[in-house]
């Protein structure tokens, strides 16, 4: 096993960081278990006792809303024998009760009930014996994010950046705050997580491989090259605002994608969650984004081009879909072992303090790429990287 | 002067036969100009104004669908899904006295082969057609797969 350290060149990444299982499993340790993860959006568990069902690398997750307002996440996973405790997507409970012994959860993980307890002797403390919390929840405009380290940057460090472009993205909605419309669109491929991430902030393909789908105008503006690419802390960002400010309408004519690494893409009328499987094996979970105070066929416009677009039948996102398979089948082949990420490495220049490309290069992955590094080789963040 | 369920069977089997065939044109013609082209996502009943589908698409937006697909450049559909449609447990209500419109449910299984994997699915079927023209039209179809639920491949074909 080479290290893993010298497996990011600054123009290439070797493939083994897509087919490699020790590397998935070590993804999974050193960047999923120590980072922040995107779990959820405010609007999914509005009211108080509401949960949803996530995941944080492959640790199930509840995420709830308790009596003070405040969100808690929860490891699903009974400390008798191990069953998860709660199989519904969404709800609302005040417990969470295991059906194998009937051990009995409160929603902030207590456990408050065990049948025929004197059967334990006196060293059973149930108190050591609640559901595992995640150690820190913290929330960004509506974004709710879970980290399973007790230290190190806090979600704000970690998002740097890119809370301005939240801070923009939220905006677009009259009242400051968005919604979620309901259900989620769910599609899986047969290919590594990090193909999505990249291909979130990717202009360079959208009018090669999108040729069928993108409309004339927005392929005029994609040819014309203008927007700039941006590694910012470690996420990537595409950003298009000088064709325009994000449209309320949600049409391709300007905003920004955003990357957060790990886990959460953000972009026009959508958020969507990746879920790493195994390392030939991704599920995407896209969910519609709804404006507060827009008319009605705003946004049922919005929620039908996302449709349209991006779902599992989406005229954009098949395509998309069908390239990760295809590239998960090619980098098989060790004939060559380095992936090409050099566009723009002559052009990029640090701009606002961040390494800042045009519109077709690929400085945001390189810039995702170093951060995977540092995490991989154990230094956690940007920020400790650069003191 | 009600509709036989064989007159029906035949229309759907035609349906079915224009899909797996790749006559995407002609199987466009078989709907009317105000017609719905409905696949839930989550759960069969929801409201498409509140929730999600995984296709709702009006004539124009299947019409944008089959020129993407004619179009060369649809890599998801290079090698096209190979796809057989079974149709069953047909179940004809209406049209009532003086309406030429009428309801169809019916089963279909729907087995797709593309990317070297087959994919079964399954999905219980509502039309609504129209027999007030010679040729029958569709006003409405709504596909609800029995998946509608869960993590799906990707579904490039018409379903």
């Amino acid at each position: 096993m080479q290290d893993v350290g010298s497996l990011i060149r600054n123009d290439s990444v070797h493939r083994s960081i897509y087919t490699d299982q020790h590397i998935f499993d070590m993804e999974m340790d050193l960047i999923f278990n120590k980072t922040w993860v995107f779990l959820a959006h405010a609007c999914e568990i509005a009211e108080e006792g509401d949960y949803k069902t996530t995941y944080i690398g492959r640790h199930p997750i509840i995420v709830t809303r308790l009596a003070d307002g405040t969100v808690t996440a929860l490891i699903n996973r009974c400390r008798h024998r191990g069953p998860i405790v709660c199989q519904h997507e969404y709800g609302n409970s005040k417990h969470f009760r295991c059906p194998y012994h009937s051990w009995t959860y409160d929603n902030s993980g207590n456990l408050i009930g065990v049948p025929m307890p004197q059967g334990y002797g006196k060293s059973f403390d149930r108190t050591q014996l609640g559901l595992t919390r995640v150690p820190r929840v913290a929330e960004y405009q509506g974004f709710i994010f879970g980290c399973m380290t007790e230290f190190g940057p806090t979600l704000q460090e970690h998002l740097g950046g890119i809370t301005k472009f939240l801070d923009a993205y939220v905006a677009v909605s009259p009242t400051g705050k968005i919604d979620l419309f309901e259900g989620t669109q769910k599609c899986g491929y047969n290919g590594n997580w990090k193909y999505q991430l990249e291909n979130g902030v990717d202009p360079y393909h959208v009018g090669a491989l999108h040729l069928s789908a993108v409309t004339p105008e927005a392929m005029e503006i994609y040819r014309q090259g203008r927007g700039s690419v941006v590694a910012m802390d470690g996420h990537g960002v595409t950003d298009h605002t000088d064709w325009g400010p994000m449209p309320v309408d949600a049409s391709l004519s300007g905003g920004f994608n955003l990357v957060i690494f790990p886990n959460l893409i953000v972009l026009r009328s959508q958020i969507r969650t990746v879920r790493p499987i195994a390392v030939d094996r991704t599920e995407i979970y896209t969910n519609a984004v709804r404006l507060q105070n827009v008319a009605e066929d705003v946004n049922l416009r919005r929620m039908r081009d996302q449709e349209f677009e991006f779902g599992a039948a989406g005229t954009f996102f098949t395509d998309d879909l069908e390239i990760f398979e295809r590239t998960q089948e090619g980098l098989q082949s060790g004939a060559v072992d380095w992936v090409v990420f050099a566009r723009g490495l002559d052009r990029e220049e640090m701009r606002n303090g961040y390494m800042t490309g045009s519109m077709s290069d690929e400085t945001q992955h390189r810039g995702m790429y170093q951060n995977w590094k540092r995490m991989m080789t154990g230094v956690t963040s940007p920020a400790l990287a650069a003191e | 002067m009600s509709v036989q369920r064989s007159d029906v069977e035949d229309f759907l089997y035609r349906e079915a036969r224009l899909l797996d065939t790749a006559r995407f044109e002609e199987w466009l013609d078989l709907f009317t100009d105000d017609a719905l082209y409905w696949v839930p996502a989550g759960k069969d009943d929801i409201d498409p104004s509140r929730h999600v589908s995984i296709i709702h698409d009006d004539k124009a937006a299947m019409a944008t669908r089959i020129k993407r697909l004619r179009s060369g450049f649809a890599f998801s559909q290079d090698p096209a899904s190979r796809v057989h449609r079974l149709i069953s447990n047909v179940e004809v209500t209406g049209p009532e006295e003086g309406s030429s419109i009428f309801e169809v449910n019916c089963m279909i299984l729907l087995v797709e082969l593309a990317r070297k994997r087959q994919t079964v699915h399954t999905a219980r079927c509502e039309f609504t057609l129209d027999r007030s023209t010679t040729t029958w039209r569709i006003r409405r179809k709504k596909v609800n797969l029995l998946r509608n639920g869960e993590v799906l491949e990707s579904t490039p074909f018409l379903i």
